[in-house]
C-alpha cells in the first residue's frame, strides 16, 4: 500500500477492508485518517465529553481491527462505524449516569458556593456549553437520533438502518427531539440567543 | 424544504461539535494499540506453552505437595526452552 495521500484516497473502503482482513495496520491508519471525524462528531454529541469521544474513537476503531475479518468488505463501513459509535456512546452515558452523576451532584452539593462565583457564571455563560447541555439533557435514544440527523446529515431511512427502528420511530424522535432543543435554546418563539445570532451572521 | 429555525438549529449544532478535534496522538495510539493485539495473538502461542497435565496418583491428600512439585519440574523444562526460542 502507498504512503501517497492521492494514492491511498482512491482506495476503495472494501480493498482497505480486505487489508484489514490481512491484518494491515496501513490500512487501519487509512481508514482512521478517513472516518475519524465522523466517529468522533458523533460521539461527542451524544456524550457531550470531548475526552470519552477520544476514547470511543480509539476503542472504536481499535475494535474494527480486532473483528475485521466479521465485517462484509462488500458493504459500506460508515453504516457499521455509525452504529458502533452510537452504540458505545449510549454505553457510556448510561454507565456515567449510574456511577458517576451521584458523585458529580455529590461534589456540587459540596461546592455549592462556587456557583456564585464570577470565574463560575463566565464558564455558564458560554453559549457553546448552553448547545451542549440542551443536546445532553435529551433522552438519550431522542439525543442519537438528532445527532445522526444535524451532525451528520443523515437521511431517516439511512438512520432508521443504522439504530434499527422504524421510520416512525425515527420522525417522532426527531420530532420531539428537535422541540426540545428549540425550547432550550430560544429558537421557538424567533427568538435567540444574542451570542449564538453573532456567531451564525 | 427545511425551516428556518432547523436550518439555525443544524448550524448551531454542527458548529459546536466541530470546534473540537480529535487529539492529534489519536492515530499513533490506535496504531500502538492495534499492533500491541496483533502481538498478543502471536506471542501467546510461543509465550505460554500448554501445560501438559498427566494423571498422578493421588492416593491420599498428603501426596498433593509432591505432585505439585513433580509437575513444575517436568513443566519448567519445557517453559526454560520456549523461553530461550523468544
Amino acid at each position: 500500500m502507498s504512503n501517497c495521500p492521492e494514492q491511498t484516497e482512491a482506495i476503495s473502503d472494501s480493498e482497505l477492508a480486505l487489508s484489514l482482513q490481512a491484518g494491515s495496520l496501513e490500512a487501519l491508519g487509512v481508514l482512521y485518517d478517513r472516518h475519524r471525524g465522523l466517529v468522533f462528531r458523533t460521539a461527542l454529541a451524544i456524550t457531550g465529553d470531548a475526552e470519552a469521544a477520544a476514547d470511543l474513537l480509539h476503542d472504536i476503531f481499535l475494535r474494527l481491527y480486532r473483528f475485521a475479518a466479521h465485517i462484509d468488505p462488500q458493504r459500506p463501513l460508515e453504516p457499521w462505524l455509525y452504529r458502533m459509535t452510537t452504540n458505545l456512546s449510549y454505553t457510556w452515558v448510561k454507565r456515567r449516569q449510574r456511577w458517576f452523576r451521584p458523585l458529580e451532584d455529590v461534589a456540587d452539593w459540596l461546592a455549592g458556593a462556587r456557583k456564585d462565583t464570577p470565574a463560575y457564571q463566565a464558564e455558564m455563560d458560554d453559549s457553546w456549553r448552553q448547545v451542549q447541555q440542551a443536546v445532553s439533557s435529551l433522552p438519550l435514544a431522542h439525543r442519537g437520533v438528532v445527532v445522526l440527523y444535524y451532525v451528520n446529515d443523515l437521511s431517516l431511512q439511512e438512520i432508521s438502518d443504522i439504530l434499527e427502528i422504524p421510520v416512525g420511530t425515527v420522525k417522532s424522535r426527531l420530532h420531539y427531539g428537535r422541540q426540545a432543543l428549540k425550547q432550550s435554546l430560544g429558537l421557538l418563539a424567533g427568538e435567540m440567543m444574542p451570542e449564538l445570532q453573532y456567531e451564525f451572521t | 424544504m427545511e425551516k428556518k429555525s432547523d436550518i439555525l438549529l443544524r448550524n448551531m449544532i454542527k458548529n459546536w461539535v466541530n470546534r473540537q478535534r480529535p487529539p492529534d496522538s489519536g492515530r499513533a495510539r490506535l496504531l500502538w494499540g492495534a499492533a500491541h493485539i496483533s502481538n498478543d495473538k502471536f506471542d501467546l502461542a510461543v509465550i505460554f506453552p500448554r501445560p501438559q497435565f498427566k494423571s498422578y496418583p493421588a492416593s491420599s491428600a498428603n501426596e498433593w505437595p509432591q505432585t505439585f512439585f513433580t509437575w513444575i519440574n517436568e513443566n519448567s523444562i519445557q517453559l526454560r526452552i520456549q523461553a530461550r526460542i523468544i
